[in-house]
């Protein structure tokens, strides 16, 4: 028996017992009133993320120490990797990536219990992170178990999957995956618990709203690195395909998208407290829904994980998570049915509630696109996929209502926009919009989704600098600092607004790189003998060399091209087949030239042999794509400034506190 | 404003969308078959994307590097159609083994733009004389 494999099912174990007491004595506790069993059940969140954050540990223990006695280890581990990824190795499979999910959920259910106010709400938010903490560690205790022992004891593992141990990306995407997908288990514990305590109010989305603004910067800056890791190693030059696995990663994202806009809806003007709930539930039953359908099997993917018993078991919770929410919300029915109409549709609420029908659109069509093929095999016993196209088709149109929605939103007041200033701003928006679509026609550009893209960029980039000069402009009249200082005062101030202006624009960014890249992508096949050269492009890509190098843990073999312009070489590409010790399959490495105009990517089309005299490349051009990552990098920065803690936050803390020591006096 | 109002549109965006996916959907979907389905009725593929499975038929086998086409035949021993595949020969292809194509047929041909290689391990091929099991061979390379 292994001593790292019991140690670790000890503490799993413990974890378990932990998070159901979490669960048992918060709920009874918040049933009763009881205060101390309450504070009981709260410690429960700091100990279970103790005995998971010792789970881990074991569990990197293990894979460092290269402990084949653990079945984990044993089935995803290897000898030969380099220790960063042995350590990332723990999320390289479903058993491990489960532990990961299951230590970060306790570790934002701890913090939770220790900074959340102390709300009514509070007893059984906390009681719904330790439903959905108990289910997190149940799982891996009892139906996929990491710590088996395996015996005899093999001397060396296959190692990770080679396309997850090709690029360091590994150590990165799935953790912010997780990060976002745990960080909206937040919101959604404060949904039910209003439900539960029938305090439908602003109260439960005021608690949350930092955490709510946490998870979907992960998941948006988890997609975003995730599209930029296909592009690095899948080889076709494309970083989304519309795969099952992405697209249920995008499915929560959507609806949280829809979330943090139309919460804001309900803070200003009490409406939306029905559909406001029924967001965060969807939200969070996604990801449950999400990783049935990519765990189980059900549906093909290129990165799916294989069948196992996980797959029916996310469905049970998903099933009795969606159908207790939903429950509870038909049975408050009465409390968070909206009394208020909308003044005019021509307001702010009017847009974002539009905004809303869009991104929800949009959910239900990928969602339907991804699930599709279930249909048509039950219906028919045709065996079908849904080609990338159809995504397009759906979304297009819809992302191109957003765009228009995204700049005219923000400009528009509260409950009704005064005509003038309404006409004044939109004449502006308009010019914007028709610059950038004549000076795109100008361009060459022809094709209408380009067209259209660039067209509400325009209006976009003027419903910006119409927002900014809307508050700079004043502020400059009645004093008498600079345009900096002024700028400077009202991005302090002002961090959510702000905040909100610097992820549009990185929006933007991001949609002229997607259009770019997606619409002048070009991609050929390209066969050239070493020492000889072929044009691509303007360039000459000049094959000069080929090689193979070998280390204890893989075995490459590519060639060294040159790409030439204008007789002079700008850059040297080495794109490569990897062959990783314990794994059968090669793994393209492709090599990428980037540049702000357009990338030049190569990808060794079939293995360089020893004895081939030529090599096959696949050459893909893609004008703008470097936009869509520092697109994303903007979006991931103004989110994090809207999260830093406000003026006005700092004050109210002030003032309560002198309040407090007034009233003591 | 009524509430009808806002009811009726989000009902007309509801249809519109609703539209736009079920074309979309139409002109998407890219159907699974081997040869003896597509010989079974040519005409519900034709000019169509779809996916071909099948066993790489012995002795078939034509790569010009040059032009780097792939040409092979694929066969569930009912039914054999030559596949022309632009691009290289992945790393385990070889006769004998299942693969699915990607493409569609022009005047017989199957022109593919994407190979994939599967390994058939739960699918054994039968004896010579012996019946093939067609729904096996199907699901195994699913």
């Amino acid at each position: 028996m292994s001593s790292l494999g019991t140690l670790g099912n000890t503490t799993l174990l413990l974890a378990l017992a932990f998070s159901l007491w979490g669960l048992i004595g918060g709920a009874v506790g918040a049933i009763r009133r009881d205060r101390r069993l309450i504070t009981s059940a709260r410690m429960a969140a700091s100990a279970t993320f103790l005995a998971m954050t010792a789970t881990v540990a074991v569990m990197e223990i293990a894979l460092l120490t290269d402990d084949f006695s653990v079945s984990y280890v044993a089935e995803t581990s290897r000898t030969t990797s380099p220790i960063w990824v042995k350590i990332v190795t723990l999320w390289a499979a479903l058993e491990g990536s489960l532990l990961l999910w299951g230590w970060l959920l306790s570790g934002y259910w701890a913090v939770l219990s220790w900074v959340a106010p102390n709300t009514p709400l509070k007893p059984w938010a906390l009681t719904v992170m330790a439903g959905v903490q108990t289910f997190f560690v149940g799982v891996p205790a009892i139906a996929a178990r990491p710590f088996n022992s395996v015996f005899p004891v093999p001397l060396e593992g296959p190692g990770p999957n080679p396309l997850l141990q090709n690029h360091w990306m590994m150590a990165v995407h799935p953790f912010l995956m997780y990060l976002g997908f745990v960080g909206l288990t937040v919101p959604f514990a404060y949904a039910i618990a209003a439900l539960i305590t029938n305090r439908p109010g602003t109260e439960w989305m005021l608690n949350t709203r930092r955490w709510t603004l946490i998870g979907w910067g992960f998941l948006t800056a988890a997609i975003i690195t995730g599209g930029w890791w296909s592009y690095e190693v899948l080889g076709w030059g494309g970083y989304w395909a519309w795969d099952p696995v992405e697209n249920v990663s995008f499915l929560p994202w959507l609806t949280a998208t829809a979330f943090i806009h139309s919460i804001q809806v309900q803070e200003r003007r009490r409406m939306l407290k029905a559909w406001n709930l029924l967001l965060i539930i969807l939200t969070f039953t996604l990801t449950l829904l999400g990783t049935f359908l990519t765990r189980s099997g059900v549906v093909s993917s290129v990165h799916s994980f294989g069948d196992g018993p996980v797959g029916p078991i996310f469905l049970g919770f998903f099933i009795v998570a969606f159908g207790l929410s939903m429950g509870l919300l038909a049975w408050r029915w009465d409390h968070v049915r909206d009394r208020s109409d909308l003044d005019h549709p021509v307001s702010r609420e009017g847009s974002f509630l539009a905004g809303n029908v869009l991104f929800l659109a949009m959910t239900f069509a990928v969602l339907l696109g991804t699930i599709f093929p279930l249909f048509v095999e039950a219906a028919t016993g045709d065996k079908v996929t849904v080609g990338a196209p159809f995504f397009d088709q759906a979304t297009l149109p819809l992302w191109m209502g957003i765009l228009f929605l995204m700049g005219i939103g923000p400009l528009l007041p509260w409950r009704r926009a005064p005509d003038q200033t309404l006409r004044g701003n939109l004449l502006w928006m308009a010019l914007g919009a028709v610059v950038f679509g004549v000076a795109s026609f100008a361009f060459g550009m022809r094709a209408i989704y380009p067209l259209l893209t660039m067209t509400l960029v325009g209006w976009n980039l003027a419903s910006l600098v119409l927002l900014v000069t809307g508050v700079v402009v004043p502020r400059l009249k009645i004093g008498q600092r600079g345009v900096a200082q002024v700028l400077r005062q009202y991005a302090f101030e002002n961090k959510r607004r702000f905040g909100s202006m610097v992820v549009h624009f990185g929006v933007l960014v991001m949609a002229v790189g997607i259009m770019g890249s997606s619409a002048y992508r070009v991609d050929e096949q390209i066969r050239i003998d070493i020492g000889s050269s072929a044009p691509f492009q303007g360039y000459i890509l000049h094959a000069r060399d080929k090689f193979m190098e070998q280390t204890p843990g893989r075995i490459s073999a590519g060639a060294v091209v040159d790409l030439e312009r204008d007789g002079q070489i700008v850059t040297t590409l080495r794109p490569r087949t990897n062959v990783f010790a314990g794994q059968e399959m090669t793994v393209p490495t492709p090599s990428v030239m980037y540049r702000p105009n357009y990338d030049i990517y190569l990808n060794v089309a079939s293995t360089v042999g020893p004895e081939q005299d030529f090599v096959v490349l696949r050459a893909v051009m893609s004008p703008l794509i470097t936009w869509i990552w520092i697109g994303g990098l903007i979006a991931a920065l103004g989110t994090a400034y809207a999260l830093v803690p406000g003026v006005q936050g700092a004050r109210a803390t002030r003032d309560l506190k002198r309040g407090l020591e007034a009233s003591q006096t | 404003m009524k509430r009808w109002v806002y009811a009726l549109l989000g009902v007309a965006v509801l249809g519109v969308a609703g539209v736009l996916i079920q074309r979309a959907l139409g002109e998407a979907l890219v159907y699974f078959i081997l040869p003896s389905e597509y010989a079974a009725d040519p005409a519900t593929y034709e000019d169509r994307r779809i996916r071909l499975g099948g066993i790489v038929s012995p002795g078939t086998v034509q790569y010009d590097d040059q032009k780097l086409v792939l040409a092979f035949d694929v066969t569930d021993s009912l039914q054999t159609f030559p596949v022309e595949h632009i691009g290289t020969p992945p790393e385990l292809f070889k006769e004998n083994t299942g693969v699915v194509v990607e493409g569609s047929f022009e005047d017989g041909t199957f022109k593919s733009d994407n190979l994939l290689v599967k390994h058939t391990e739960v699918y054994e091929a039968p004896k010579d004389g012996e019946p093939i099991d067609v729904e096996a061979l199907k699901e195994s390379l699913e």
